[in-house]
Formats: structure tokens, C-alpha cells, sequence
């Protein structure tokens, strides 16, 4: 358990006035106890929610259960406050009720899917996971993963485990409750601390610095701040670029209630770094040479940022194509392993084997010598 | 920019990108203690998914954080290396069940050394 210590005293210590890092932990405890700092909080919030965990994989009286759901969710609250107090800005606004929601949604499915019994279970409430995760890529601005996650995960994957639990899994009788190995788990215990040690050490690294790093003066920020992104990634894409320009051209054109169609535009002007786009405060503008030779200064509105879909789709030829190869590769890999690891085992006799290494068949009567080698 | 993006995002991004990073958290914990406790093969397998998910969930929240959409590119492979693991997987669960008949990882402890 020697490892647990330095993994843990970081976490203890994170809100404390600027331990030595090489204190003692009895210190640290001691001088968190003097002085109960959030850190403290979220150590004795974390280690509550696990104790709850183990008292709930285990099979046990139906008041154990409902008191430890209740200890649980208890420590799940004071983390997620603490969480949300350290990012900032005003509390109980509506658009922090999403996260929390579906974020709740999805660990209440991960909890039950750990500790059911059976199978099936399981395996729909993993389904109710993926569907919470893919509403928090969705607050998260990620429309395109949010709706792959959902088809690749509940429509393909988690079918296949179905197709496997229906095939392998003995059908429970009527009172035992299923298999028993399903029931009981093994060193429930020992496997939660584990988890608690990771959870330690990932909520460090993610809060220790978020004092400065997630917290944001939201007075400086506007929304245009994350357009900013999506107008440069626009600038990477000529053809989009020219269409943009087209389409905006004509919205300006109807807005001023001119007569007849707008000049068309034969090409968008770049600097010399190749850039044709020009932020300037939240405004994205771009020049364009028009047919008759002119150029003109068009305002993109907003409404033309490329959306989610297109943003990923650009980065992921653009940036990563040997990713995208090897991501094909490594599947078709897994198509030709699963196909050999699920074929049916043919077992060989003796005869065959020899014929296949290139050697004489024992039982041949009659002819030998070289005839009958394969080689 | 020095090859460091500011970390600025409005309040309410900044509390669901938190609320995020403290679900990939604790789903990843759940994930590991089940792959741990659990007996049944199928279940340990899932609980390899259920770590993915918070790996993606913790990959999405830091792609908004920078603004980037590398993060969610790189859910794509994720995603591409969870099916080939669920593939794979599977075949082999199927084959170790033909050979004993049961899903208990138990059956197979004596592969262990000594």
C-alpha cells in the first residue's frame, strides 16, 4: 500500500498553504484537520462515495443498500458543488442544470451496471451511460460525436455484447438469481480503493490548478471568442471559402434592397500569408474580386461559421490522415481476428498433420518414397 | 499564440466543462473497479467500454477548454479502437466459453504463473 501514500498526499494537500512536498502524510493530515480546506472536503466526499460502492456490489439486505445509494449520492453532491464552485460565475444558473443532470444520469447507469447482478442489466444500463455521455458531448458543443457515439456505441457494440450474452450466458433458474459468479464479485474491496486511488489522482490532476485554468473572467469573454476557432479553420477551406462569400454577398445584397442578382464573385482575395479572412472584433470580413475587376469588402454574418460536423470532418483529413489509414487498418485487423478466433477449432489426425508438415503418412499401404510428400 | 492557447471560456462553459471533467472521472473510477471486481468476462469487457466513454467524455471537455477540434477527432479513433476491441473480444469470449463452458475469468486462473 507504500504507493498509495505519494499519490494521495498531492490530493490532500492541493488546497493547503504550500506544504513541503515532501511532508509526512500524517503531517498533512494533521494539518488539514487543523484547517479543513476544500481538498479535505472532496478526499472525505470521494472516500465516502467509495465505501458506499462496495457496500453496494456486495450482496446485502435491501436497508444496507438504500442507506449506502443515499451516503453516495451524497458525496457525488458535494463533489459536483465543489466542482462547480471552482469554475466560477454565477451559481445555479439554468445552463449548469444540464451537465449535472445527465452527468448524474450517466454515473447512476455506470454505478448499477458495475453492481448488477445480471448481465443484461448491465448491459442496457451501459446503454443509458452511453446515451447521458452522448447529451453531455451535445452541452459540450460536439454535435457529431454526440450522434456517432450514440450509433456506434447503442447500435453496433452494444448489440454484438447482447448477441454474445444471449449465446454464452446460462439462462438463470428461478430463484438462484442467475450464476453465482455474477453475484458475488471478487475483492470488492481491494478493487474499490484501487479505484479510489485513480480517482484521487485524476481529480488532482484535473482541480489542483483549476483556480487558474478553467476558471474564466467571463466579463472579458464574448461567445465570438469560440467562432474565432471555427473562422480560421473556414479560412483552411478555398472552395467553402469562395461559397461562403457568394451566399454572403447575396445577403447583403438583398438587405440593401437592390434590384436584380448581385455581381458574381470570381475569386476571394488573400494576403500574403494566404489568409483571405480579417477578424476584427467580432466581426469576420473577406475581399473579394467581383467580374467586373473590383474588389469589395464582404461582412460574413454569423450564421455562416462552419458547423460541428464540417469543422471535424476538415481536421480529421487535414490534420490526422495517417490516424484515419491506421484506424482502417486496425479494423480491418480486428475483422480478420474475431473471424479466426470465433472460427470452428478442426481437429486433425495424426495423418493429416504429418501431411500437412510435408511428411509420409503412416498408414499409407503400399507405395512409399518420395511420392506422396507435398514438398 | 507561443504554442500556448489561452484557457478562456465563458462561466457557464467553464462549469460544464468542470461537471465533465469530474464525470470522466469518476466514470473511469466505476469502470476500473468493475474490471477488477467483476467475475463475468462479458462484464469486465464492458467495463473496458465504460473507461472509453470517460476517456472520450475527458477528451471532448478538453477540446473545449482550447477551443480545438482535435479533441473530438480523436474520439473518432477512440471510438474506431473500441470496436475493434469489442470485436476481438467477443471471438475470444466465445471461443474461451466453447473450451468451459462458463463465463467465470476464474476458470481460466490457473494460466497464472506457479
Amino acid at each position: 500500500m507504500d504507493f498509495a501514500i505519494p499519490l494521495l498526499a498531492p490530493h490532500l494537500a492541493t488546497h493547503l498553504a504550500t506544504p513541503p512536498a515532501t511532508a509526512p502524510l500524517p503531517a498533512l493530515i494533521a494539518q488539514a484537520a487543523a484547517s479543513p480546506g476544500p481538498a479535505l472536503v472532496l478526499t472525505i466526499a470521494s472516500a465516502i462515495s467509495a465505501i458506499a460502492l462496495v457496500f453496494l456490489m456486495r450482496p446485502g439486505p435491501v436497508g444496507v443498500r438504500i442507506a449506502a445509494t443515499v451516503a453516495g449520492l451524497g458525496g457525488f453532491a458535494v463533489l459536483v458543488v465543489e466542482a462547480l464552485k471552482r469554475a466560477g460565475g454565477e451559481e445555479g444558473s439554468l445552463s449548469t442544470v444540464f451537465p449535472v443532470v445527465f452527468g448524474t444520469v450517466a454515473l447512476a447507469g455506470a454505478v448499477r451496471m458495475v453492481t448488477h447482478p445480471r448481465p443484461v442489466f448491465a448491459a442496457l444500463y451501459f446503454i443509458l451511460v452511453v446515451i447521458a455521455t452522448a447529451a453531455m458531448f451535445l452541452v459540450l458543443g460536439a454535435e457529431f460525436m454526440a450522434f456517432a457515439l450514440i450509433i456506434v456505441y447503442a447500435g453496433a457494440i452494444l448489440i454484438t455484447y447482447m448477441f454474445v450474452l444471449m449465446l454464452a450466458q446460462q439462462s438463470p433458474t428461478e430463484n438462484d438469481g442467475g450464476a453465482w459468479y455474477d453475484r458475488v464479485p471478487r475483492e470488492a474491496g481491494s478493487a474499490v480503493l484501487v479505484g479510489f486511488i485513480m480517482l484521487a489522482t485524476l481529480s488532482e490532476t484535473y482541480f489542483s490548478k483549476s483556480g487558474q485554468s478553467f476558471r474564466l473572467d467571463a466579463a472579458e469573454r464574448s461567445a465570438f471568442d469560440g467562432s474565432r476557432e471555427a473562422w480560421a479553420r473556414l479560412d483552411g477551406m478555398p472552395k467553402l471559402m469562395l461559397e461562403s462569400s457568394r451566399r454572403a454577398l447575396e445577403m447583403e445584397w438583398e438587405a440593401s434592397g437592390a434590384e436584380g442578382a448581385p455581381p458574381a464573385v470570381v475569386e476571394v482575395v488573400r494576403n500574403a500569408k494566404g489568409s483571405a479572412l480579417r477578424l476584427r472584433g467580432e466581426e469576420a470580413t473577406v475581399e473579394v474580386k467581383l467580374e467586373d475587376g473590383t474588389i469589395r469588402s464582404v461582412l460574413l454574418p454569423p450564421g455562416l461559421v462552419p458547423d460541428n460536423s464540417r469543422q471535424v470532418g476538415v481536421d480529421l483529413v487535414s490534420k490526422y490522415p495517417a490516424g484515419l489509414e491506421i484506424a482502417g487498418v486496425v479494423l480491418l485487423m480486428a475483422l480478420f481476428g474475431a473471424v479466426v478466433l470465433a472460427r470452428k477449432q478442426i481437429e486433425l489426425g495424426e495423418d493429416e498433420r504429418r501431411e500437412l508438415a510435408g511428411m509420409r503418412r503412416l498408414t499409407v499401404e503400399g507405395e512409399s518414397g518420395g511420392s506422396g510428400g507435398i514438398r | 499564440m507561443n504554442g500556448i492557447t489561452p484557457l478562456l471560456l465563458a462561466s457557464s462553459d467553464a462549469q460544464a466543462v468542470n461537471v465533465a471533467l469530474l464525470m470522466s472521472a469518476l466514470l473511469f473510477a466505476c469502470g476500473l473497479v468493475g474490471f477488477l471486481s467483476r467475475r463475468n468476462m462479458i462484464i469486465m469487457f464492458l467495463c473496458t467500454e465504460l473507461m472509453f466513454q470517460a476517456a472520450a467524455l475527458a477528451m471532448i471537455a478538453f477540446g473545449k477548454v482550447h477551443h480545438d477540434v482535435s479533441g473530438q477527432v480523436f474520439v473518432i479513433f477512440i471510438l474506431t479502437v473500441a470496436a475493434a476491441e469489442a470485436a476481438l473480444a467477443l471471438g475470444l469470449i466465445v471461443l474461451l466459453y466453447r473450451r468451459r463452458e462458463t463465463l467465470d475469468s476464474e476458470a481460466w486462473s490457473e494460466l497464472r504463473e506457479a
